[in-house]
């Protein structure tokens, strides 16, 4: 019983985490009808970032909200600037181009901000609470990680269901064509949605560089296990994200736990490819053929 | 008004429009006419600017639209009704509504024209929180057109509004659009290809056949003359 509440509560928490990268890769898919595999990339490089800050004496809440900040403004670049010039060409030119954005990242950081393991700080104790004697195998670091996406999920949702800029972007996702014949500005919903989703990724690795350590392909897994949860939600449906991501989470760290902590990633791509072999539409979608 | 001068668009070498010149005035209705392939949807789709045209230009009151992108030639009061009408059906009817317009600065007034919208179109009132998916063609069209006012244009583009529309609600629409183009002071272009329909609301007249303008006449007179109506339109 032990055990189980305390790979219960890790798979919750590291789930939760890769539902920021699921979400951040579900965005961009529906906007862009691309998978950016320098998600992870541009996440591990916003988090040295946020070490350069702390070191620098900045504080830590204020490195998180430039890292934040950061993100955005790392994502949103992007679009512009590498992104654009490939829209409307064939879907690989994209897929090399993200690829090429996730080498490049992952050697520029280690120029900028060295190439050794470092540990990243939490803002709360990492030590598990505890009532009198019995131990709640909960800490305070994890109530804010469940607490940060949760928040940041209902943000987002309140933002693309009650803003002007969030409908304008749900057409231009859905229907682009028709969204500029109504004067939506495509391009700019573009730009915002890739900054939106890489400010979800530079939030994923503020969270969970203190357990995995920040080195420049720290995020490498989190990507691959945000993305197993995407693909599980369907890639289409941001909340099937979620609930994909929590599932990776949960199976990972009782397959971890269970059965070796050597066999973690391989029990993800299990469930990718049992995924992909029985249901490749996702477990929520209905049913819609997917390209590519 | 509308004005569009020697326009030509080619799709590879393909001509679609040959130099094709039409006015649209204000507060009238001007249909085009023709069948399948003539160029009438190529036409909306330049206006618009979803097209890019080989040569010849598109004027509003002396503004040019050619070369602009299609959102700015939208802000800049051309509203486009698309083929198939263009509801996003994972929206809601009220989202869908509100996305026509949602660019202006006025939101007290944006408020007013989605407001104005529903009082036009009964039907889509009480059905504000479906999803559009759930709407009728008809209701879909009427949808469409609403979306399309609601932005307040000066010029109205639509694109063959009368498919897969059974004629009662087919005449409602039209009657509609009469009206309204009278009050606001519309400059609509009407795509059709049912004439019969297009040409009892509309003032002037237009038949495509090629990518060229063959006739330009009194709508009135052309849906009087026998042996044009039998050479071109096929009633």
């Amino acid at each position: 019983m032990r055990t189980f509440l305390i790979l219960t509560v890790d798979g919750l928490t590291n789930g939760f985490i890769y539902a920021l990268v699921a979400l951040a890769l579900v965005m961009i898919w529906r906007a862009t009808r691309v998978i950016n595999y320098a998600q992870g990339a541009m996440a591990m490089f916003t988090t040295y970032i946020a070490l350069f800050l702390i070191t620098h004496g900045v504080t830590y809440w204020l490195a998180f909200v430039i890292t934040l900040g950061a993100g955005f403004a790392l994502g949103s670049v992007t679009e512009r600037v590498l992104v654009r010039p490939v829209e409307g060409r064939p879907a690989l030119n994209m897929v090399i181009l993200s690829l090429g954005l996730l080498i490049f990242l992952e050697a520029l950081a280690p120029m900028l901000f060295g190439g050794q393991v470092k540990s990243f700080p939490a803002p709360f104790s990492r030590i598990d609470l505890t009532v009198g004697s019995t131990v709640l195998y909960v800490s305070p670091f994890d109530i804010f990680i469940v607490g940060a996406v949760l928040a940041v999920m209902l943000l987002l949702t309140l933002f693309f269901q009650r803003t002007t800029i969030g409908l304008s972007m749900r057409a231009a996702a859905l229907r682009p064509e028709i969204a500029r014949l109504l004067g939506v500005r495509v391009g700019n919903m573009l730009t915002i949605g890739w900054g939106l989703a890489a400010m979800l990724g530079a939030l994923a690795g503020l969270l969970i560089s203190p357990a995995i350590f920040l080195y420049p392909n720290n995020m490498d897994e989190v990507l691959v296990f945000g993305f197993i949860g995407a693909i599980l939600g369907g890639l289409e449906s941001p909340s099937g994200a979620v609930i994909g991501a929590v599932v990776v989470g949960l199976a990972l760290s009782y397959v971890g736990g269970y059965i070796g902590s050597d066999l973690e990633t391989i029990g993800g791509l299990v469930i990718l490819i049992a995924v992909l072999m029985v249901r490749p539409q996702g477990l929520f979608a209905r049913g819609q053929q997917r390209r590519a | 008004m509308l004005e569009i001068s020697d326009l030509t668009v080619a799709y590879g070498g393909v001509l679609a429009l040959d130099h094709v010149s039409l006015t649209v005035p204000e507060a009238s209705i001007t249909a085009v006419l023709g069948a399948n392939g003539a160029g009438k949807t190529t036409l909306v789709r330049t206006i618009s600017g979803l097209v890019k045209p080989r040569s010849g230009h598109v004027l509003l009151d002396d503004r040019r639209l050619t070369g602009r992108a299609p959102e700015s030639i939208t802000r800049m009061g051309v509203a486009h009704v698309p083929e198939g009408h263009g509801i996003i059906s994972e929206l809601s009817v009220d989202e869908n509504l509100r996305l026509g317009g949602l660019w202006r600065r006025d939101r007290a007034d944006h408020r007013v024209a989605v407001e104005e919208a529903y009082e036009l179109f009964p039907p889509l009132a009480s059905r504000r929180a479906v999803a559009a998916s759930s709407l009728s063609g008809g209701e879909r069209q009427m949808l469409s057109i609403a979306r399309a006012l609601a932005s307040r244009p000066t010029v109205l583009l639509l694109d063959e509004p009368s498919l897969g529309l059974a004629g009662m609600v087919l005449a409602q629409i039209m009657a509609r659009l009469r009206a309204l183009t009278a009050e606001r002071k519309l400059a609509v272009l009407l795509i059709e290809q049912n004439a019969r329909s297009a040409l009892s609301v509309a003032d002037e007249a237009v038949v495509l056949s090629m990518g060229t303008v063959v006739v330009r006449d009194r709508a009135s007179r052309l849906a009087g003359d026998e042996s044009l109506r039998h050479a071109y339109l096929g009633f």
